[in-house]
């Protein structure tokens, strides 16, 4: 039986902690790597950390560097990156009934990362209400705090540990498509869910496959809403 | 950088955290007006699910995709799945399907 009183926002942040450590296995690595691009492409180690620090999100921050270093003009490169970041604005109102009210989000939004939201999304309705502020709280400033410092440790030390522990770079990444999977999973109890569920891996893959990941998530769901909303035309239109 | 290069990516910055927090305390200030939550279109509600399993589907591709590589994968997946149902929880179920996709790629190099 949950008791609130036992809820101290500390208790709560520390929760958030534990519950995004499985993200790091996908922010470590590929922070890494993008410490590593970007100090090949000119940027100092400090120049790639304030990248990491304010623009804080991954396929953008590789299109930013990989464009600056092509000399494309600057006008163009942050239309791109926003372009690529639009899909966050679906985050913010999907979580915005489980969140309270407080003058802290403008600045906390800032860790809404696609992870994060998966996460957030997932566990926030199995929260009790004081506890989710502060879990949020924990979770997306781990997860952001480790994006810099990969980014640091990337620029300073990454072809040494990418020499190093080739393996290391294949294997942790696995920690996010394993945590995403017992995320999905309890959807595919229903089978409109499921069939839809099941049409946005699948066309989130296909795109990633034929060098689309930029676009990838957005247009996967769009796959999988379309899906949604024709399986129950057909179910309450005819008989299939 | 050049102070160009510095704003554009302040411009980046802004537009993006913009992005993250504006339609969030849109739909908070809508939720918590007098018609109260039955205002979260539906449509989003629809969206927030297929978002992450678009995430899962980006995620699946293995960062050196081979043969060896995308066995790997399903077979992490599998166990991943199979510890899931067991447990119904996520750090265990996670734990699980990394060492066992570890495991067959430390396998396969040697």
């Amino acid at each position: 039986m949950s008791q609130p009183a036992r809820h101290t926002p500390i208790r709560s942040t520390v929760k958030g902690v534990r519950e995004a450590i499985p993200l790091l296995g996908g922010y470590i690595p590929v922070s890494l790597s993008f410490g590593l691009v970007a100090t090949q492409a000119g940027f100092s180690t400090w120049e790639a950390a304030a990248i990491s620090a304010l623009v804080y999100a991954g396929a953008s921050q590789f299109l930013f560097v990989g464009m600056v270093a092509a000399g494309s003009p600057l006008w163009l490169v942050v239309a791109m990156t926003l372009l690529i970041n639009v899909r966050h604005v679906v985050y913010g109102p999907n979580l915005a009934s489980w969140l309270p009210p407080s003058r802290h989000w403008p600045w906390l939004m800032h860790g809404l990362t696609d992870q994060v939201f998966a996460l957030a999304l997932t566990r926030l309705p199995q929260l009790s209400a004081p506890e989710r502020f502060s879990w949020f709280m924990g979770a997306s400033l781990l997860a952001w705090g480790v994006w810099i410092v990969g980014t640091v440790v990337g620029a300073t030390a990454g072809e040494t540990l990418t020499a190093r522990w080739p393996l290391l770079g294949e294997v942790m990444p696995f920690a996010l498509p394993a945590l995403f999977l017992t995320m999905v999973a309890p959807r595919f109890t229903d089978k409109r869910w499921a069939l839809a569920m099941g049409c946005t891996i699948l066309s989130a893959l296909l795109f990633t496959l034929y060098g689309w990941s930029n676009v990838a998530i957005p247009l996967a769901a769009a796959c999988g809403a379309l899906c949604f909303y024709i399986v129950k035309f057909q179910a309450g239109g005819r008989t299939l | 950088m050049s102070t160009e290069l510095w704003i554009a990516v302040i411009a980046c910055a802004i537009g993006t955290l913009l992005m993250r927090v504006v339609p969030f305390l849109w739909m908070q200030r809508r939720l918590n007006s007098d018609t109260g939550i039955n205002n979260m279109p539906q449509w989003l509600g629809i969206l927030g699910p297929l978002m992450i399993a678009a995430v899962l589907g980006v995620s699946i591709m293995p960062v050196n995709p081979s043969a060896i590589a995308w066995i790997a994968t399903a077979i992490g997946l599998s166990v991943t799945l199979a510890v899931w149902s067991r447990l119904r929880s996520l750090g265990w179920p996670v734990a699980a399907g990394v060492a066992v996709f570890g495991l067959v790629q430390i396998a396969a190099h040697i």
